[in-house]
């Protein structure tokens, strides 16, 4: 897999962690990555900011 | 115990009923007091009575700022739920549906309310998957507000003084999985 670079958080200006990964479906208005054929859902990352904890998510690539 | 974290943690206590009448306002608010003693710890009551959340039901459109952002703020999450029919109220479902990136590792800990002698135990394993597919992180400690008629006058004050120790316990797990998995999400990468 390709190193992405870190999500910056928005409020600190600090790389955050990624620290989970969760397979989604489309069931809901939200909007959605492209479909996993392996999976048969959109993967989606999940990060956490160190400095003031916040989250913020985005399409596994 | 020296280990404070840099920043509080904070836990809100959501009161997962919308119902006229609602004896579990009394749980929440006890909770919610107990969990106010603690040292390093913010907290405060969320009503889902008073977020504004359509019903067309748009999952993550809906989202309440508010509550978006009190749930991306939290370390730990309270959850108390009546037990209706066995179930747990649809509505704090609505409400729960709304976020999802927020919820991710981190620790929640639910208190039951019935007014028969289960606490809401029926309500709280039927809660479980639910939390689980949210990315929350259960204990294995809940607070079961059986009879809850008998438990708070009312006007809320608690008539049965053994739910304190038990709340205590609750709160010391809780409290243990909320610095644990802020340490995980901050610093520990997935690979």
């Amino acid at each position: 897999m390709v190193d992405k670079p870190s999500l910056i958080c928005p409020q600190c200006g600090v790389a955050m962690n990624h620290h989970s990964n969760k397979l989604l479906y489309p069931t809901d208005m939200s909007p959605v990555s492209p479909i996993d054929p392996i999976f048969e859902g959109s993967m989606e990352e999940f990060h956490t900011c160190p400095k003031c904890g916040g989250a913020a998510s985005r399409p596994e690539t | 115990m020296t280990d404070v974290p840099q920043r509080p943690l904070f836990i809100p206590v959501i009161l997962g009923t919308t119902r006229q009448g609602r004896m579990s306002a009394h749980a929440a608010e006890l909770i919610r007091n107990e969990l106010g003693k603690r040292l390093a710890i913010d907290t405060e009551l969320i009503d889902i009575a008073k977020l504004s959340l359509p019903t067309q039901d748009a999952g993550q459109a809906i989202k309440d700022p508010r509550f978006a952002a009190a749930m991306n703020k939290a370390d730990a999450l309270v959850l108390v739920v009546p037990e209706y029919n066995h179930g747990y109220p649809g509505l704090l479902k609505h409400v729960l549906d709304s976020c999802l990136k927020e919820y991710i590792h981190k620790a929640v800990g639910i208190a039951g309310v019935s007014a028969g002698s289960f606490g809401g135990a029926r309500a709280i394993e039927n809660l479980l998957p639910v939390l689980r597919e949210l990315g929350l992180i259960t204990i294995f400690w809940d607070v079961n507000f059986s009879n809850v008629q008998k438990t708070f006058s009312p006007q809320g004050k608690l008539l049965n003084e053994t739910f304190i120790p038990q709340i205590e316990k609750f709160l010391n797990e809780l409290i243990w999985m909320a610095k644990t998995l802020r340490h995980g999400r901050e610093r520990i990468p997935i690979d």
